[in-house]
């Protein structure tokens, strides 16, 4: 098996030092398209939610402040630039390290938000956060103790064992609770009713395309071949 | 063929197909429920309508993404266009472009500031929770044929028949997901359901429409396509003319004669399907 058995045809790879990236057609097209979202994310407005009141013909209009606006947008960028890094990195222990980096500032958009559900809900997520880092890089160590490297270039060469296979199933634990799918997503659905859609979309996007990314991994891991 | 050429008539031929299958879809269930229905260009003319209507952007929208989330939608299928039938590329490049769709669904309801597009956007989230997995039983495709290069998948199934036989579960998990993307009264389509008025494209209007549903039509026959490539294999055109007029009638005899189901039981419907699917499918391979 190779790396274009998955991803198709292998485009180039950028060698830094330790950190070799690769870049398939799948990683390419990825990382292109977190950088679009977050390219757009810089440049958008919010929109303004309005609601109906009881009681009277008037409007409820929910804004984003511009404080909460800038720190927001802010870490919705790195949000997106560390996706991107995600989708693009040959390297087990960046990919583990971005996808920490996504479930920290994902907490941090959510929580600049005052409102109480909303805030309850990112404390929910943050605690799932921290505890999926356990298994996240404990399974990246014991695929490192297992193979002898992080490089997914070498690991797509190494036999399968039954460690790896475990690791892979931490790792894969890892990145759900870091993310925040199925089975851990009921904690994140309330952060998605607040104002601020450009910033909510990043949160969205990232646990999507991390979790894309983590099936190619898982195979690059476990080959059935 | 020169291949920008090819590309555009691909395209082309996915939108007019794609629209006459949804046409075709409506037909389908009016005639179940007595009732004469629309033409079959009906879906068609409804799309070409909007591009000779006037724009209008609620005050309220998040620009600029409120308008580039449309040509987002288009761009993604246009990319699924050029993958699947032109170059028989990788299927997990399908799979990343059918999870981008999940966060156009979401972006186009929440750009909007309406009640029912934000609706729509949760509802978006959650339903991703069930039609990812759902996508992803396609990952048991590789585990059978060894590739996940849809030019290597035809070539498996020229030498061992078709796929529908073998994995027949993992077949009816990727129905299931057909079913979910159907644009008319699907049990499973909660993101544009009648009870959020359009869901994500109630707040479009004009050309921005147009382009959503002109994109709804290429991603129907995408779908149906991957459908037929990977379970039955390549087929002449007009042997898949005949499958995805099949599979479309099939799916609006299921729509017609189901009860549009709530988020919850949708996505536990789906979540469970899915589960069924790719533990039934394994074993079926390994055992």
């Amino acid at each position: 098996m190779d790396l274009t058995t998955l991803g198709g045809q292998l485009l180039g790879i950028i060698p830094l030092g330790d950190i070799v990236l690769y870049v398939t057609t799948f990683n390419l097209f990825m990382s292109v398209a977190a950088l679009v979202f977050t390219v757009l994310i810089a440049m958008s407005r919010t929109e303004k939610q309005v609601e109906a009141q009881f009681g009277t013909l008037n409007d409820r209009e929910k804004k984003v402040s511009k404080d909460e606006f800038k720190i927001r947008r802010f870490l919705s960028i790195i949000c997106g630039i560390a996706t991107a890094g995600a989708m693009i990195t040959g390297d087990l222990f960046n990919f583990t390290l971005f996808v920490t980096l996504i479930g920290i500032v994902n907490i941090g958009i959510v929580s600049a938000v005052k409102e109480v559900d909303v805030l309850d809900s990112a404390f929910q997520y943050g605690i799932i956060a921290m505890l999926a880092t356990l298994p996240l890089f404990g399974g990246a160590a014991l695929i490192l103790g297992t193979t002898g490297t992080l490089s997914m270039l070498e690991i797509v060469n190494i036999p399968t064992t039954a460690m790896m296979l475990f690791g892979s199933i931490l790792l894969f634990i890892g990145v759900a609770g870091e993310s925040g799918v199925a089975p851990f997503f009921a904690t994140k659905a309330e952060m998605f009713r607040t104002a601020g859609s450009p910033f909510l979309v990043i949160i969205h996007l990232s646990s999507l395309l991390v979790i894309v990314r983590a099936i190619e991994i898982l195979l690059i891991i476990n080959k059935p071949f | 063929m020169n291949l920008m050429a090819e590309i555009l008539l691909n395209v082309l031929i996915a939108f007019f197909i794609g629209s006459l299958l949804f046409g075709l879809q409506r037909k389908v269930m009016a005639r179940i429920q007595m009732r004469p229905g629309p033409p079959i260009i009906q879906h068609l003319l409804h799309t070409l309508k909007f591009f000779i209507k006037e724009t209008v952007f609620p005050k309220t929208a998040a620009m600029p993404f409120y308008v580039v989330i449309t040509l987002i939608l288009m761009a993604i299928w246009v990319a699924a266009v050029i993958i699947g039938p032109v170059t028989h590329g990788p299927l997990l490049l399908l799979f990343a472009i059918f999870a981008i769709h999940k966060i156009v669904e979401h972006n186009a309801g929440s750009s909007s500031g309406s009640p029912y597009g934000k609706l729509s956007c949760v509802r978006a989230v959650f339903s991703a929770a069930a039609e990812l997995p759902l996508f992803a039983v396609l990952i048991i495709i590789y585990l059978k044929t060894g590739t996940m290069d849809l030019a290597g998948i035809i070539a498996y199934q020229d030498a061992h028949g078709a796929l529908l036989l073998s994995i027949p579960l993992t077949a009816l998990m990727f129905i299931v997901l057909i079913i979910s993307k159907s644009y008319y009264f699907s049990p499973f389509n909660i993101t544009l359901a009648k009870d959020i008025i359009s869901g994500f494209e109630t707040e479009h209007f004009g050309t921005l429409r147009g382009f959503i549903m002109m994109s709804e039509s290429i991603t129907w026959y995408m779908l149906v396509w991957i459908f037929l490539t990977v379970f039955i294999g390549g087929l002449s055109p007009i042997g898949y003319l005949i499958g995805m007029v099949i599979v479309t009638a099939v799916i609006g005899l299921i729509n017609a004669i189901t009860p549009i189901l709530n988020p919850n039981h949708s996505v536990m419907a789906e979540v469970t399907l899915a589960f069924i699917g790719i533990v039934g499918s394994i074993a079926m391979i390994y055992i």
